[in-house]
């Protein structure tokens, strides 16, 4: 009985093993074999799969796009920042701070909580009412979320320094920090799929009068895990803001939404190996195609400079898989030893999507 | 004129047609009576289009019908008025008659049709500029059929047109379908008033879970025991032994 | 200081962005769907007309109706292409395609035009001005009042009095029913896509018209303006979007003028909220919705 429990255990989190594994490793070899711009590359991909798995949690189980996402990413990034700042290269790059913002500074760890607190509770704050919503209003007031936290972040001078580049933050992120976070939201985002609220919320997703008549509150469901994607996506753009050392509000607003849209459903929304797969392979097609293009303008091969092939490319891409694939290439399914899945994942894991309806 | 011969439906994993063999010959009133769930709603969606068995055979006027979709078949000459009437709520009674006259291209018979309409529903001409939305139940439920007329179906398919509706709006319905078939026309109701419906059909159906149960002319259905078993709840539908029939 | 020429002004604007939320309602109204590449249709009008109109000498009338015919083309080829194969689907897939179609219309004029702004050749008649009781008015305005009256009239007339317009209406209350009654779907929906490209090329005429330059991500503002519109004014609703985007352009030249200086920056971020407030307390809008909240399946 025991080896069987063992062996169960193995099987049932052996999605979780596979992953960190897939990801120590790549991080591995980029340290040990990469130059400086592909361990950059790798960091970054680290965190972006963050962001992403934020949004898996999320969307993935639910069924609702949460289109202001990348503002919580926003949020935890500035929070964070400020927090880690020294008071004096506060002063340079926000020069009309808060008092009381200037001469806080935690070291990283604590500032990515703060970043990361604030977006949990702002999108507690302010995302309930947003739960009840249907269908169509929903998507609406979601992407009018996402320009409000883009607005405020723009005019919020005192604390973002506005539209200007906000620069000085400490490159605390290393490709070892990023790893280590990505498996760390990794495992969160998996056990929260099958956990009784993800069991729940997905339960909302595949038959909403169902899980009504079962006695699901589903705003409250909803709710909840709505915070955990803020929350993750906080603690990403935490991350974020540690890699990049200087960024702006629009780093965290249209163009990132459609960078970590793209990596999830090109991968497949309902799983967490999908978010994975995804963020891989879109990020390796951008970087191919990014060398591409940077080979043609450096050797000015053509009378203009390349710009934008990178997101015509990956836009056509993601049509195309809307299109004809749009549960994704996992289809939904998580990658695992066994072929075959537990009980309750039978059922809820079905190859169809909520995209496909 | 329609032949539905031994039809599989299933929604996913779960059957909701086993067998369902229908037949409608010209100028009869067919109904197809049952319990909520009995698989009347999934016959009418297979015969229009909407959903595609995985076995059996639905044949009109000589052509197969399985594959086709819900606009080839209404060229076909089927009108299905739906189970909740769907009227344009914002349109007035004339624009959804002029909808329901879109695919026929002709004016002049337009308003030929609109003539035969206000003698067969003479509310519809009273409330003619009227929005969708303001009319009562059954005068929507006039008004669906109205438009379905406009058509010029071969088959008028009605889908619990008393859902909802009054006991006297009921029967005004009721006494519309019969003029209607006294007219020429070709009917297959479904429903679950039986007693009303058994007093106009020619013949009918009773379908449970998902086979035919019963079949024959009101007078040899009302002599069957079963039938008034099953609706009485004195048998649960699936105690009925179903080589009865 | 509100004078004459202010409120004329103020008119203009509001016609405007009236006239931009009716395009993007057209296709709310039959798909409930926000069609995120409505401005880049704006953004393709304009560079339609930076092209043309620099490279030829033909009269600026002409090369304008081009480019609202550009614009309609553009349209009818996204739906055409990309999103009549994913209607059937979910909502959620037919948003993130339209926004990835906005994406790649974006960077295809990043990538075939140039990121940086280009110089747009208007027509003379665009910077006279005409004396109206003592006040001045920019041309300019006054043709967009008259264009808007105009194009709102047309829309009314097609809608209530063509069988063309009664079979939109229908597709807008009840999608699936017209279906069945024999309209062809894809017909529809593709003249809802060519209408709603028109309006966005009379837009992009007007819209141009003011900063004289064309960019790449000129459409945002726009798909904004009409988004805020629709919502505050019922995205139920062509009236209400209508009378939404006419408040919206009212309201911010008034504020503009009322506000100080301090919390004019926040302008938008207000709007925003009030989108927000206004679809919890009345998610179909201040207008009365009339379209049927049920989902093109």
């Amino acid at each position: 009985m025991k080896k069987n429990n063992f062996l169960a255990g193995i099987s049932t989190y052996s999605t979780i093993i596979i992953l960190s594994v897939l990801m120590l490793i790549i991080a591995t070899l980029t340290d040990l074999f990469g130059g400086s711009l592909l361990v950059r590359i790798v960091t970054a991909l680290f965190v972006n799969l963050i962001v992403v798995m934020g949004m898996q949690v999320f969307m993935g189980n639910s069924g609702i796009l949460a289109w202001a996402h990348v503002g919580f990413m926003g949020i935890g990034a500035y929070v964070s920042s400020i927090c880690s700042m020294s008071p004096e290269i506060k002063e340079m790059a926000v020069p009309q701070i808060y008092p009381f913002l200037l001469n806080i500074q935690f070291s990283f760890i604590p500032s990515l909580l703060v970043g990361t607190l604030v977006a949990i509770v702002i999108a507690a704050i302010i995302s309930y009412p947003l739960m009840r919503l249907s269908d169509t209003t929903a998507a609406i007031s979601s992407f009018a979320l996402l320009i409000i936290i883009n607005s405020i972040l723009v005019h919020w001078d005192r604390v973002t320094n506005g539209p200007r580049t906000l620069f000085g933050v400490e490159e605390f992120t290393t490709i070892w920090t990023a790893v280590a976070g990505a498996i760390l939201i990794l495992v969160f985002a998996y056990l929260f799929k099958e956990s009784s609220l993800g069991l729940r919320l997905r339960a909302s997703r595949d038959d909403f009068y169902a899980a009504s008549a079962m006695g699901i509150n589903i705003t409250r469901v909803r709710y909840f895990s709505f915070i955990v994607g803020a929350g993750i996506a906080g603690f990403g753009g935490g991350l974020f803001a540690h890699y990049i050392t200087s960024f702006t509000p629009t780093a965290f607003y249209l163009a990132e939404t459609f960078n970590i849209l793209a990596m999830l459903v090109v991968g497949g929304t309902m799983s967490v190996s999908g978010a994975v797969v995804g963020t891989f392979l879109v990020t390796a097609t951008k970087e191919g195609i990014r060398a591409v293009e940077n080979f043609i303008n450096l050797n000015n091969l053509l009378s203009f400079d390349v710009v934008g092939l990178t997101e015509v490319l990956l836009a056509t891409a993601l049509i195309v898989v809307l299109i004809f694939r749009p549960q994704g290439i996992l289809g939904g399914r998580e990658l695992r030893f066994s072929k075959k899945t537990t009980g309750k994942n039978r059922l809820l894991n079905s190859s169809e999507s909520s995209l496909e309806e | 004129m329609l032949q539905v011969e031994h039809l599989k439906v299933r929604y996913g994993s779960i059957i909701a047609l086993h067998d369902i063999s229908i037949e409608v010959h010209e100028g009869e009133l067919v109904a197809l009576l049952g319990v909520n769930g009995a698989g009347k709603t999934t016959t009418l969606s297979a015969i229009a289009g909407v959903v595609k068995p995985v076995q059996g055979k639905i044949v009109f006027l000589g052509h197969s019908l399985i594959g086709e979709s819900p606009e080839a078949i209404l060229k076909r000459g089927i009108a299905v008025v739906p189970e909740h009437r769907d009227i344009f709520p914002n349109l007035t009674v004339e624009e959804n008659l002029r909808m329901g006259a879109f695919s026929r291209h002709n004016r002049q018979e337009f308003m030929e049709d609109i003539q035969q309409t206000y003698e067969l529903f003479p509310i519809l001409k009273e409330r003619f500029h009227q929005s969708g939305g303001t009319l009562s139940g059954g005068e929507q439920q006039q008004l669906a059929i109205a438009r379905s007329m406009m058509t010029h179906p071969k088959l008028l398919v009605l889908d619990e047109p008393s859902l909802g509706l009054a006991p006297k709006i009921v029967d005004q319905i009721f006494s519309l379908i019969v003029t209607l078939r006294s007219r020429g026309s070709t009917i297959l109701l479904v429903e679950q008033n039986v007693n009303r419906t058994l007093e106009i059909a020619d013949r009918a159906y009773l379908i449970n879970n998902g086979r035919v149960a019963l079949h024959g002319t009101p007078e040899e259905l009302k002599s069957q025991s079963a039938i008034k078993d099953i609706y009485l709840g004195k048998k649960h539908p699936r105690e009925v032994n179903l080589d009865n029939t | 200081m509100i004078t004459l020429d202010f409120i004329i002004n103020a008119i203009s604007l509001g016609s405007l962005y009236a006239l931009i939320s009716l395009g993007l309602v057209i296709i709310y109204g039959i798909l409930k769907m926000v069609n995120f590449a409505y401005g880049e249709l704006i953004m393709i009008g304009g560079y339609f007309l930076y092209i043309v109109g620099l490279n030829t000498q033909i009269p600026w009338f002409f090369v304008a109706v081009a480019a609202i015919l550009a614009a309609m083309l553009v349209s009818f080829t996204t739906e055409l292409v990309a999103f009549r194969q994913v209607r059937e689907k979910s909502l959620t897939a037919l948003l993130i395609t339209s926004f990835a179609v906005s994406t790649l219309l974006q960077n295809a004029a990043l990538l075939i035009i140039s990121p940086r702004a280009k110089a747009v050749p208007l027509p003379a008649i665009f910077s006279t001005s005409v004396s109206l009781l003592g006040a001045n008015i920019p041309m300019r305005n006054v043709l967009t009042i008259v264009t808007t009256i105009i194009l709102l009239i047309g829309l009314s007339l097609l809608l209530k009095h063509t069988l063309l317009g009664i079979a939109l209406r229908a597709a807008a209350d009840n999608f699936k029913m017209t279906r069945m009654l024999g309209v062809p779907a894809n017909l529809v929906i593709s003249i809802a896509f060519i209408l709603s490209g028109a309006i966005a090329g009379v837009v992009s005429l007007f819209w141009v018209g003011r900063t004289a330059s064309v960019t790449p991500s000129i459409g945002q503002a726009p798909l904004l303006i009409a988004f805020i519109a629709t919502v505050v004014g019922g995205i139920n609703s062509l009236e209400g979007a209508v009378v939404g985007g006419f408040v919206y352009g009212l309201l911010f030249s008034f504020i503009g003028v009322l506000l100080p200086q301090s919390m004019l920056d926040y302008r938008e971020a207000f709007m925003f909220l009030i989108v927000i407030l206004i679809l919890l307390w009345r998610p179909q809008g201040l207008i009365k919705g009339r379209f049927a909240q049920e989902r093109v399946g």
